[in-house]
């Protein structure tokens, strides 16, 4: 191989690096989106309220509300809770028998719920309470409201923070892939300007331009892809509720059309650009 | 095929040839000589259109350059054979594959087509036995040699050549110069710009002399 069609091969080598790097920002990305709601899911998954039941609610009753929550639209479980599996538990927190000190069991029968993520908004929690409170047996229905506040609050700001990072990132990869598809035909301008003078029409030099481009965005997407592939395939054992296999194929498909997009894009306004300078500043560019 | 009345070329601003009148035929061997920068390559720009002709009227192989449209330019340039002094070989291909390029420009795609005339063209220029060789494995001569053939492989009209033999020792020119003629025998019309004296006096033509921004026939 000649020193020159080495040198070639590597300048198109580096470009392929340049943009698959580019690339694995965008899967990484795009993994951190298609996976944020299952991270709010997961931040929200503890949110959840108790009804506490009146004392002379028969069991026969009981295990009927306890249906009838556990199947309700906002209800992902719904778990009865004795009044004496309430106190052994709250013994265990204290470390006190305080059904000996008082001389009976104070704690209601209750039923524990968790809500579904969709229904945990502060609004959505008061309208559920105004319809539990409603059924006779229940005597109270409490939820820790300051935690439901600022876990909203978190996952609020935190999808902020995502957005404007992905906005940015993609500025980024953008600016970066155009720059270097840009630079690599840049060192072709005198060609394209020699096509010129020979008679080659502006489609007939810009095709062979955008195809070399185009190819080296498929290749960066492809060793993109199989680099965020093995990215989810170590994380998923230890982020087993966050990262799954199962957005992948989104993630590759994002990566691909990028990269094709722009490296075509990128290719196309590149070699109108020369093919419209001015052959004394073409010159002066070198 | 080359008519130019009345014509003036001005460059930012800059007149650099005034009121100039040309007028070449099919088969006219020419010269356009003067200083270094007296504007020949300005004038060669205009009748390849690379630079536009905004004042008298100029006629290049039937197309107006007065008005002529950006995407006319290329059917223009494909009745046209540029030859440069740096030879602008395409340098990531080899000689067969840039002839090749320029057929396929002109939108000839058969394939027996190509490889007839490159290797009628080759011979002209007696590059056989060179075609597979890149740009950068050749002599000056033979790069040069390598550019008329692409200059002619598309059977121009008109051939324009910029200081042709700038670059070259004697001999090689010499070789150059004869092909030139030959073309010029077989009905093309050749205006060379250069202003090598020696080359005038060896092969006469039309000389066309570029002096105080003005153009005369000698």
């Amino acid at each position: 191989m000649s020193n020159t069609t080495w040198r070639v091969r590597s300048a198109y080598f580096t470009s392929v690096v340049s943009i698959t790097l580019v690339l694995l920002m965008i899967g990484i990305t795009s993994l951190l989106i298609i996976n944020a709601h299952k991270l709010s899911d997961y931040a929200k998954s503890n949110i959840g309220f108790t009804v506490f039941l009146k004392e002379n609610v028969r069991p026969i009753e009981i295990d009927r509300l306890e249906k009838t929550l556990s199947i309700a639209k906002y209800s992902k479980s719904a778990k009865f809770v004795s009044k004496e599996e309430a106190s052994s538990k709250l013994i265990n927190e204290l470390g006190e028998d305080f059904i000996e000190l008082m001389g009976y069991n104070p704690l209601p029968n209750s039923i524990e719920i968790l809500l579904k993520p969709e229904y945990t908004q502060e609004d959505s929690i008061n309208s559920i309470r105004r319809e539990i409170l409603k059924n006779k047996s229940v005597d109270e229905f409490f939820y820790q409201k300051s935690l439901v506040l600022a876990i909203n609050e978190n996952v609020k700001k935190l999808s902020l923070i995502g957005i404007i990072f992905t906005i940015l990132f993609l500025f980024i990869s953008v600016a970066l892939i155009n720059n270097t598809v840009r630079l690599s035909i840049f060192s072709k301008r005198f060609l394209i300007q020699t096509a010129q003078l020979v008679g080659a029409s502006d489609k007939f030099i810009r095709k062979p331009f955008v195809i070399k481009s185009i190819i080296s965005g498929i290749l960066s997407a492809s060793f993109a892809s199989l680099a965020v592939t093995g990215i989810v395939l170590i994380l998923k054992s230890d982020f087993k509720n966050i990262i799954t296999v199962e957005g992948i194929w989104q993630i590759v498909s994002i990566t691909f059309i990028f990269g094709i997009t722009i490296t075509g894009i990128s290719g196309s306004r590149a070699v109108s650009q020369f093919l419209k300078t001015d052959s004394d500043k073409l010159q002066l560019e070198e | 095929m080359i008519n130019y009345k009345g014509v003036s070329i001005v460059r930012k601003k800059v007149t650099i040839l005034e009121n100039i009148n040309l007028s070449l035929n099919a088969g006219d061997f020419a010269y356009l000589t003067g200083n270094v920068g007296s504007g020949k390559s300005s004038l060669l720009k205009t009748i390849y259109a690379e630079i536009p002709v905004e004042t008298g009227t100029a006629k290049v192989a039937g197309y107006s350059l007065n008005d002529i449209e950006r995407n006319e330019i290329p059917y223009l340039r494909r009745k046209l054979g540029i030859i440069f002094q740096d030879y602008r070989l395409l340098n990531d291909r080899n000689i067969y594959d840039n002839l090749k390029f320029v057929l396929e420009a002109a939108e000839i795609s058969d394939r027996k087509e190509i490889r007839n005339r490159i290797s009628e063209v080759i011979s002209k220029v007696n590059l056989e036995g060179r075609e597979n060789k890149m740009p950068y494995e050749l002599s000056g001569g033979e790069q040069q040699r390598a550019g008329i053939a692409r200059a002619i492989v598309n059977n121009p009209q008109i051939i324009l050549a910029d200081e042709p033999t700038g670059n070259l020792d004697p001999d090689s020119y010499y070789s150059i110069m004869e092909i030139l003629v030959k073309l010029a025998k077989a009905g093309t019309c050749v205006l060379i710009a250069t202003h090598n004296q020696e080359l005038i006096e060896k092969y006469p033509g039309i000389n066309y002399h570029i002096e105080n921004k003005t153009l005369r026939l000698i």
